[in-house]
This record gives C-alpha cells, sequence and structure tokens, in this order.
C-alpha cells in the first residue's frame, strides 16, 4: 500500500464549477470597525520585506504602501518630484543634484535627509546587501556627496538617463539610515519609511500588518489627496492557492486580491460586489526567447518561420479566457517610447512558415512528421520551470509546442527547479527560454538585448544571445541624452531592430489584476511606476 | 511505509521493532543510538541531493526572473552562504553548527532558520494532531458500524473506506472550503486563527487518512470478532455494543496503529496541501517553498524536524503497544 501523493498541480477548476453553481453567496459578518482596517491578500510569498533586498514584485507592491520614492512617475511616464522636490542633471549626464525635502521625517523619527539618499543609494549597491533588482538598475552608480542636508549630489560612472526612471520604483524606495544601520535580519522584518503606512508585525508566509503614519505629510503628485491615509489599519495576507484568495474575497474577509485568478474574471465581472482593477505593466513583455547562439535558431529563417508557426492569440483567449493583452513587439504598451507598429510583425502565417523552413535547408520528414536536415529533426528544447510561472501559463506554452509541431517543430518542454533552469539559462543551453522584465524604462531593451547583458554574475537576461554592434550603440545613447524625440528616434530604431532580427516570441504583457469589495471600500489604484496595488487613497464606503 | 504493507499483509502477527527487544536499559540505548543515526543520515541524504543536483540557488536568493546582479553581489552571497567553499567543506561546516543546535540563516529570507520555522512547528503539529483524531474517529465510527453487520453494510462500508483512500487531499480541500466557508459561512476560509480555523485544514488531510486507517482497521477487527473470547463474552450475555467495543476493538486498532506512526510523519510532510489552500502557515509549505528555491538551511531543517517527529512518534506507538498488548513485553525479537 502506498500513500497517495496529492496531485500538486491546482485543480481549481472544481472549484469554479461549485462556485459558478452556487452563484453569489458568501457569508459576510459585518463587524464595527470593519471600515478602519483593509484586508488586501496577495497571491505571492514575500521573503525579505526590505525591497533592496533580492528584489522580486511582492516586495515591491507592498513597498509602494510603506516607502517614498526619491522621485515619481506619473501616468504618462513623465518624472515629477516626491522625496526630492527639484534635481539638476550635468551636461555630460554624470551628475546629479538633487535638492530633497526637509519636513519629512521617517516613522522611526529620524529626520530625511540628504544623507538618507547616501545611506540608500549605498545600501542598494552594497554587496552584501544581496541586492538583485535595485543593486542591477545602479549598476553605473559611482558615490553620493551630501553638499549639506538638503542637497546631494549623486555621481555616475557614464551617462543613465534611465536614473530618474528606476529611481521612481518602489524598489529603490527611501528607507531610514538609523534603520538600515541595524543588521540585515532585523531590517528584513521591520524596515522603515517615510511613507502612509508603517510596518508593525510580519509573520513570514502569513501575513503582514502595518498601521497609519499618522504624520504623513509626502504624498507624491500622482496622490489623489494629501496628509494621512483614509484607512487605519493595513492588513496584508500571503494566500498563495487561487482558488482560496478568490474565496476569501467572496466571503468577505478580505477586501482586495492582486494575481486575480482568470478563472473566475468572468464570475467577478457579474458580480456587483466587486470591482476588477486591471493595468498592463511597462517593461519586456511575457515572451519565449529564442536563443541565436546555437542551431537552429542561429538561423534566422528557422526564427522567423517559428515565429509564423505559432498561435499565440487564439492560446491566449483559451487559455486566460482573454484577461491578458496580447504583445506583439519587445515593449510592453505602457513603456515610455513604445511603438504599436511591431504589434503585428509576425502573425501566424503557415505557407510563410513553410517556405522559410525550407530555404533554410529543412526540408526532410521523419516518421513522425517533423522536419529533418542531414537526417537531424528539428528539435527545440525549452527548459521551464511550473512553479515559476501561473497555470495558464504553462497550458499556453503547451499549446505553443502544439502549434509548432504542424510545422515539423519538436518543442520538447523540460519541467526543473528554478535552480536547474536558471543554470541553463545563464549558459545557454536552450533553444526556448521563459521570460519577461518588468521596469518602468524603454531602458528595458540594452538590458534584455544588448551584448553587456550576454553575461552576468547572477542571471543573464540577455535571453536570446544577441550581440549587434548598432544596436548596442543606439541603446546606449539613448541614455547619453534627455531629449524626449531623440531618446523616442533611438528607442524606436531599437525596437525595428529587435523585431526584425525575430529575438523573442512575445505572448503578453505582464499585469496587475486587482479585485476590489467595492461594496465596501473605494478609490483602489495602482502606483504608475510598476502599476502596484496603492492602498494610500482608498476609502471606505459607508454601509448602508 | 513497510510497516503499514506489514499490517495490511500479516495482520495476525503484531507488529514490532527489533528495538523493543531486551531489557529496557538496553532498549533505551538503542534507541537513542538509533535516531541519532537516522537524523544524521536523513540529513546527510538530502544535504548531497540538494548540493549535488546541478542547479545554481545564487539566481534564486537574488530575486529571480527580473535581477541583474552585479559580480560583486554575486560573490558576496557566494560568499556569505559558503557556496564558494568544496561541496565537503560546506558540509562538515553545517554539521558543526547543527551540533551547536545552529541551523544557519535562511538565503531567501535572510534571517536565521529557527526564527522563521520556531512559530511555525506549533500551527503544523495541530494541524496534523487533529488530522490523526478526524481520521481515528470517522475509522472507527466507520467499523465499529459496518464490520460484520451483513453483506450490504460490509460492501458500502468498505466502498466508503476506499473511495475515502482514493482522495486527494487538494481536492478535498478546495471542496472543504467551497462548500463550509465559502457559501454557509461556518468557517474561516483561510488563516490560523483558532481552532475553528483548523477544523477543515485537519479534515481534507484526516478524510483520506480515515480510509486507510478504517481499511486496515476493518479486516483485524473481522479476525477479532471471529476469535473464541468473544463468543464466550456474547455468551455471557453482553451486548454486540459491549463486545466490540470492550473485547474486539483493543485487538482491530494495533495494525492501525502502526500506521498511524507513519501517518503522522506523512501528515507534516503532506500538510503543505492543506497549508497552501488554507494559507496557513507551516513547515509543509516552508518545505516546498524552499526546495523550489534551493535554500539549503530551512530545507534541511524542516527535514530534521520532521524525522526526529517519525522518531517521537514511532517511540509512542511502541509503548502504547505494551499498554494495548501485553504480550509484546513477553517475546523475544531476533533482531
Amino acid at each position: 500500500m502506498t500513500l497517495r501523493k496529492a496531485p500538486w498541480a491546482p485543480t481549481a477548476l472544481a472549484a469554479v464549477v461549485v462556485l459558478a453553481l452556487t452563484g453569489c453567496g458568501g457569508a459576510a459578518s459585518a463587524q464595527p470597525d470593519e471600515a478602519d482596517t483593509f484586508v488586501f491578500a496577495t497571491g505571492k510569498d514575500i521573503s525579505c520585506l526590505d525591497p533592496h533586498v533580492n528584489g522580486d514584485m511582492p516586495q515591491a507592491s507592498l513597498a509602494a504602501n510603506y516607502l517614498d520614492s526619491l522621485v515619481s512617475q506619473d501616468k504618462d511616464g513623465k518624472i515629477r518630484p516626491w522625496l526630492a522636490e527639484s534635481w539638476e542633471v550635468s551636461a555630460d549626464g554624470l551628475t546629479y543634484t538633487f535638492t530633497v525635502r526637509d519636513d519629512v521625517y521617517f516613522t522611526d523619527g529620524t529626520k530625511f535627509t540628504a544623507e538618507a539618499v547616501k545611506a540608500n543609494l549605498d545600501h542598494m549597491v552594497d554587496p552584501d546587501t544581496q541586492s538583485g533588482t535595485a543593486g542591477g538598475y545602479l549598476k553605473p552608480y559611482e558615490s553620493t556627496e551630501v553638499i549639506n542636508e538638503t542637497t546631494a549630489r549623486v555621481t555616475l560612472n557614464r551617462p543613465y538617463a534611465a536614473f530618474l526612471e528606476v529611481l521612481a520604483q518602489p524598489f529603490l524606495g527611501i528607507e531610514s539610515p538609523t534603520a538600515l544601520k541595524r543588521p540585515q535580519a532585523e531590517n528584513c522584518i521591520s524596515p522603515v519609511g517615510t511613507g502612509p503606512y508603517k510596518i508593525v508585525d510580519y509573520i513570514p508566509q502569513s501575513k503582514v500588518s502595518l498601521v497609519r503614519n499618522e504624520d504623513y505629510n509626502s504624498a507624491p503628485p500622482f496622490a489623489q489627496h494629501e496628509g494621512p491615509a483614509h484607512i487605519k489599519n493595513l492588513e496584508w495576507l500571503i494566500v498563495p492557492e487561487d482558488s482560496t484568495r478568490y474565496g476569501l474575497l467572496r466571503a468577505g474577509q478580505v477586501d482586495a486580491l492582486d494575481l486575480m485568478p482568470s478563472v473566475h474574471f468572468a464570475e467577478a465581472e457579474a458580480d456587483k460586489k466587486v470591482q476588477l482593477v486591471l493595468q498592463d505593466r511597462p517593461g519586456n513583455p511575457t515572451n519565449l526567447m529564442l536563443n541565436t547562439t546555437r542551431a537552429p535558431f542561429d538561423d534566422i529563417n528557422v526564427r522567423k518561420a517559428f515565429l509564423h508557426s505559432v498561435y499565440v492569440e487564439a492560446g491566449i483567449n483559451s487559455v486566460y479566457f482573454g484577461t491578458v493583452t496580447k504583445a506583439g513587439g519587445p515593449l510592453a504598451s505602457t513603456t515610455g517610447f513604445y511603438s504599436p507598429d511591431f504589434e503585428d510583425a509576425y502573425l501566424p502565417d503557415p505557407a510563410e512558415a513553410d517556405r522559410l523552413l525550407d530555404e533554410a535547408g529543412w526540408t526532410g520528414r521523419d516518421e513522425q512528421g517533423y522536419r529533418t536536415k542531414d537526417g537531424k529533426r528539428l528539435t527545440v528544447v525549452l527548459p521551464y520551470t511550473p512553479a515559476a510561472w501561473p497555470t495558464a501559463h504553462a497550458a499556453l506554452v503547451t499549446q505553443i509546442q502544439a502549434s509548432a509541431k504542424q510545422r515539423g517543430f519538436d518543442v520538447r518542454i523540460e519541467n526543473q527547479d528554478f535552480a536547474s533552469s536558471s543554470e541553463k539559462y545563464n549558459n545557454f543551453e536552450y533553444d526556448l527560454r521563459a521570460g519577461y522584465w518588468n521596469t518602468n524604462t524603454a531602458d528595458v531593451l540594452r538590458i534584455v538585448f544588448s551584448t553587456e547583458y550576454m553575461k552576468s554574475a547572477g542571471f543573464v537576461p540577455n535571453g536570446s544571445g544577441f550581440s549587434n554592434k548598432e544596436f548596442d550603440r543606439i541603446v546606449n545613447e539613448a541614455l547619453a541624452t534627455d531629449d524626449p524625440e531623440i531618446r523616442a528616434d533611438l528607442y524606436y530604431r531599437a525596437q525595428q531592430i529587435v523585431s526584425e532580427n525575430a529575438l523573442q516570441l512575445p505572448l503578453y504583457n505582464q499585469t496587475s489584476q486587482l479585485a476590489l469589495r467595492q461594496d465596501r471600500f473605494a478609490n483602489l489604484t495602482l502606483e504608475p511606476s510598476l502599476s502596484l496595488p496603492y492602498i494610500y487613497d482608498v476609502t471606505a464606503v459607508n454601509a448602508s | 511505509m513497510s510497516t503499514a504493507t506489514q499490517a495490511r499483509t500479516s495482520h495476525t502477527e503484531i507488529p514490532r521493532t527489533t528495538a523493543t527487544a531486551g531489557s529496557t536499559g538496553q532498549v533505551i540505548l538503542k534507541r537513542a543510538a538509533g535516531s541519532l543515526f537516522v537524523l544524521w543520515a536523513a540529513v546527510t541524504l538530502t544535504f548531497f541531493v540538494l548540493r549535488l543536483v546541478p542547479g545554481d540557488p545564487v539566481t534564486t536568493i537574488l530575486g529571480g526572473h527580473s535581477a541583474a546582479p552585479s559580480a560583486a553581489t554575486v560573490a558576496a552571497v557566494e560568499a556569505q552562504y559558503g557556496l564558494d567553499q568544496p561541496v565537503l567543506v560546506q558540509y562538515v561546516n553545517y554539521l558543526a553548527g547543527l551540533a551547536t543546535g545552529d541551523f544557519g540563516t535562511s538565503y531567501v529570507f535572510k534571517v536565521p532558520v529557527l526564527d522563521i520555522l520556531g512559530p511555525q512547528i506549533l500551527p503544523t503539529f495541530q494541524m496534523a494532531g487533529l488530522a490523526l483524531v478526524f481520521a481515528w474517529a470517522i475509522a472507527l465510527a466507520f467499523t465499529l458500524l459496518t464490520v460484520g453487520r451483513g453483506r450490504v453494510l460490509d460492501g458500502v462500508g468498505r466502498g466508503i473506506e476506499v473511495f475515502f483512500a482514493a482522495l486527494p487531499p487538494f481536492w478535498v480541500g478546495i471542496m472543504l472550503a467551497v462548500v463550509f466557508a465559502v457559501i454557509l459561512g461556518w468557517f474561516p476560509v483561510a488563516g490560523d486563527d483558532g481552532f475553528k480555523s483548523l477544523v477543515l485544514p485537519a479534515l481534507a488531510l484526516g478524510i483520506p487518512l480515515a480510509g486507510f486507517i478504517a481499511q486496515v482497521t476493518r479486516s483485524s477487527f473481522e479476525e477479532a470478532l471471529a476469535q473464541p473470547f468473544v463468543l464466550s463474552a456474547r455468551a455471557r450475555g453482553l451486548s454486540d455494543l459491549a463486545v466490540r467495543v470492550g473485547h474486539a476493538l483493543r485487538h482491530a486498532i494495533l495494525p492501525g496503529l502502526t500506521l498511524s506512526a507513519w501517518a503522522v510523519g506523512s501528515l507534516v510532510s503532506s500538510a503543505v496541501v492543506a497549508e497552501i489552500i488554507f494559507a496557513r502557515p507551516g513547515l509543509g509549505r516552508s518545505l516546498v517553498d524552499a526546495i523550489i528555491n534551493r535554500d539549503l538551511p530551512i530545507t534541511l531543517a524542516v527535514v530534521f524536524i520532521i524525522a526526529a517527529v517519525y522518531i517521537l512518534v514511532n517511540l509512542v506507538v511502541d509503548v502504547l503497544y505494551r499498554v494495548i498488548d501485553p504480550r509484546t513485553n513477553d517475546k523475544g525479537a531476533g533482531a
């Protein structure tokens, strides 16, 4: 007799059926202080709360609610003041002089000064902080000089026009220098900011409790009001299972959630009590990168044939139920300098795919119908970590495998854990690689496609192995100027080069999908830099 | 697993371990040595398996999919966790730390392992304990009510047991959550908030287990009811229930007890299912997350805890055996 191992695949379908049959049940027990507490359920576990450390999206989501940043970004991608009132950039683009506010305090009582700017930037680039994301974005950072209490001069080692854009991300939020001096283990469970809420308790895997910062006076320009937040307490629950998270919202035990499960979209849209808050994230959309450093994808015709072989849109509509938007170019539509001209560069075209494969010499066929060349089958390997992706993504990849097979591609999806796939990814031991890159700047093109990022001590962002001198020159030139027109031209050209070279199969835009109990609360918004949930403006709906 | 098999195939023979043979002093010594060996073996095996499979934990440590850390940062990570040293050196260092009760620092959470796992031990054991109680309650109710009550009831009982045993806890959990929490609102949907929030996850784990225990108990119950002493008890005019509870039950639960020892160990490691569905903090979830993230210190500590629990439970079961069935004491076992 053997113990049945629980199948470790979320079989939420059963739950969907039941929920669908029962219509709108849900037993909510009203408590007197409910309007004082906003309960948010997040679907991905948080490790260290300090977003400078590691640097995964759940850390930034929470950080957006207790940290302010040096600068902010508005809905159009423009950089606006925040903790810094103004700044000057030197002509050579190497020196940024920030004038910071003089009336802001951290929630531990420390005054925010130019000293804090230095402490934070130094903390992010310090190897001991183990900062993959914030530290990664600050590779051009050299040092900060504190001129006086309200003036900080930051020196870079090369022009980096995206500097202000990345500074607006919660990953680079400003923490109390006093708190940063504590051991990392301590700062990971109780980081301190100047933001609208402050962390009072953290139970790993369970929840983070935050309480309103009553002295808050540094709301960003994108906020709808000033002063303290409207809601007193913020409970941030960690609920990884989709059906449970949605069940909590239905039962009224949480007021909002993120990673809204696609299977429940139709139901949520029909529910008057629920409001969906949806926003595509800027950056490089969810994609499969084609490894150009080895056969068969070292041949551009084979790459183009693959892109024309697959039915991405049909796949997205069937597995995501139309809850994500298709992407066709290297930039998500919400990214600055995005051009729509590349969305339809590679529509499904079986005849063209066949023609390109013939031209590339893959003219043979084996018994199973796969194309061959010199007796070798047209095989492409995709090392894949199911745990790192939504269930629907795995289904989409399987559909791509099926449609590519019709044109004679043998797509092999090799499931493995994250550490194994990362190692393969870092050594170009694959033909296809799943990825995305959330960031609020077109400089993502440099990170994902330039020669500089083909090698990396940690994670290799340039998964296509594309190395092109002209492209490198263009994306670096775009960093050397802050003239928007020149940058727009350069980034247009960069998108064009990426598209023409068929380096990625774009799938869909990364997206923030929240659901809110609008019968209780209103004004749940998304901060503009990474489209993360922003609780500061939330107001209670007076229960009748 | 083997004890369970044994219990299934030859339920008349009393299962026993070699460690229960001999005088009490000898037994304790043997037990202690055996326990240490099991702990060491579990940790060692896990360590080398995790260290020798190809893969790079550093990427995971540094934020995964949207991070491009600098070379200095990567070097700092490797140095801090000793990943730049030979595997054997890492292993010796780990054991040395373990000997002083130091389980190391989590790669991902950056805090001492026990700070993370400490608060999770109790919730997991509360849930596993309650799951075991539920499982036994359901199993006993079933067997007491259906064994030897005629072909129809017998068949129904057997059928339901097989059905329960075959249910995946994941599905049971989601169903329980939907029906009793979302629709009826009798219990919280998720979280770790007092006894009420324990009931559904414990049932999700307990119902399939009840199927196993009932299957094993049923066969030995049938045997016990056919024994002469049952006949004589009935002849003395005892009611059917009194005979079942007072005489046959003792014999019937022994194999189930052996199964329980194994079940507790497996409950802790399979707790992950209930912990994920009901969003409870716990060891099972930590173990799965730590394996995915190659968070070696957390993985090893959870393995250590599960092994220790397994040893303890086996000890308790052995003692219970001696209490329930005094014959165990007199039998010398061939080592």
